[in-house]
């Protein structure tokens, strides 16, 4: 005898599944966002794709606690996303790297191979902090709210709010290099970090609200 | 960049409001646009492979405990 567990509150068909086809049909269908966010971290297909898959399985052997009716593909995005930190903390401790190197380099690290594929726009993506990355692409690109955000990335509402806000001008600062209206001077590829952190600390006192990029509409 | 606050201190920075916003909404496209891009690709093989292949153990399991 099977008993269903109190969390799955799905109609009993009397089949085999309890609803676990529902679950897989759900999970079918978000395997694109799954893609996405994955690529987004990672900065490169195949890794993405194998964490993407990873994340999976460990959906569907977690399925017992998902709170049907809640969020699924946040709560998705949210085993993808500690599935992508712990794989890279493993990683790190199997081949110890210069950590700060790799952050001032666009492409560098794992991705360097993949960069020259990239657009401009996912090469400046590269140079972004891993929270102001994560944070612009769930609100920016997968239309999470603030809320979920925060849930995904178990941080306060208010700093995703202040992640994104820096990680948009710190994007725009690469892009767009010294001359901010110019928009298509690019600027050298190692010089891009440090770039955006001088131009940051001249452009964004901590009063702020005078750039725009913060404002938001009522 | 500094403003040149001996001058008209008014229409330069809204201006430059303005065109941030511009090319903050250009980029936050972009954005879009790449990661449209990835979830409207076809799901590859592997990934329906390894939902069947749940499936699969899936059966075995249930097989096992129902009889």
């Amino acid at each position: 005898m099977v008993s269903s567990s109190p969390m799955r509150q799905h109609v009993e068909t009397g089949q085999k599944d309890n609803g676990d086809g529902d679950f897989k049909t759900e999970l079918l269908a978000l395997i694109p966002f799954l893609r996405a966010f994955a690529r987004s971290l990672t900065g490169n297909q195949e890794g993405a794709d194998d964490l993407a898959q990873e994340t999976l399985v460990k959906a569907w052997q977690s399925r017992a606690t998902f709170i049907p009716g809640t969020n699924l593909k946040a709560w998705l995005f949210t085993i993808l996303r500690n599935q992508f930190y712990s794989d890279r903390r493993r990683a790190w401790r199997q081949a110890p790297w210069d950590q700060d190197a790799a952050e001032r380099i666009p492409g560098g690290g794992e991705d360097q191979i993949f960069s020259a594929q990239l657009s401009d726009t996912a090469r400046a993506l590269r140079v972004l902090s891993d929270e102001q990355r994560e944070a612009l692409i769930l609100v920016g690109a997968g239309g999470f709210s603030y809320e979920d955000a925060a849930a995904i990335c178990k941080c306060a509402v208010g700093t995703v709010k202040s992640r994104v806000a820096r990680a948009r001008k710190a994007l725009m600062e690469i892009l767009d290099g010294d001359d901010t209206l110019a928009g298509v001077t690019r600027p050298a590829e190692g010089d891009a970090a440090r770039e955006i952190m001088a131009q940051l600390d001249r452009l964004a006192p901590p009063e702020t609200g005078e750039t725009g990029g913060k404002r938001r509409p009522k | 960049m500094q403003w040149d606050n001996t001058v008209s201190n008014d229409e330069k920075p809204n201006e430059k409001a303005r065109a941030i916003r511009a090319r903050q909404r250009a980029i936050g496209r972009e954005l879009r646009r790449m990661y449209d891009d990835v979830a409207q690709e076809p799901v590859p093989d592997d990934f329906l492979d390894l939902l069947r292949r749940i499936d699969d153990a899936e059966d075995a399991r249930t097989g096992k405990k129902v009889s």
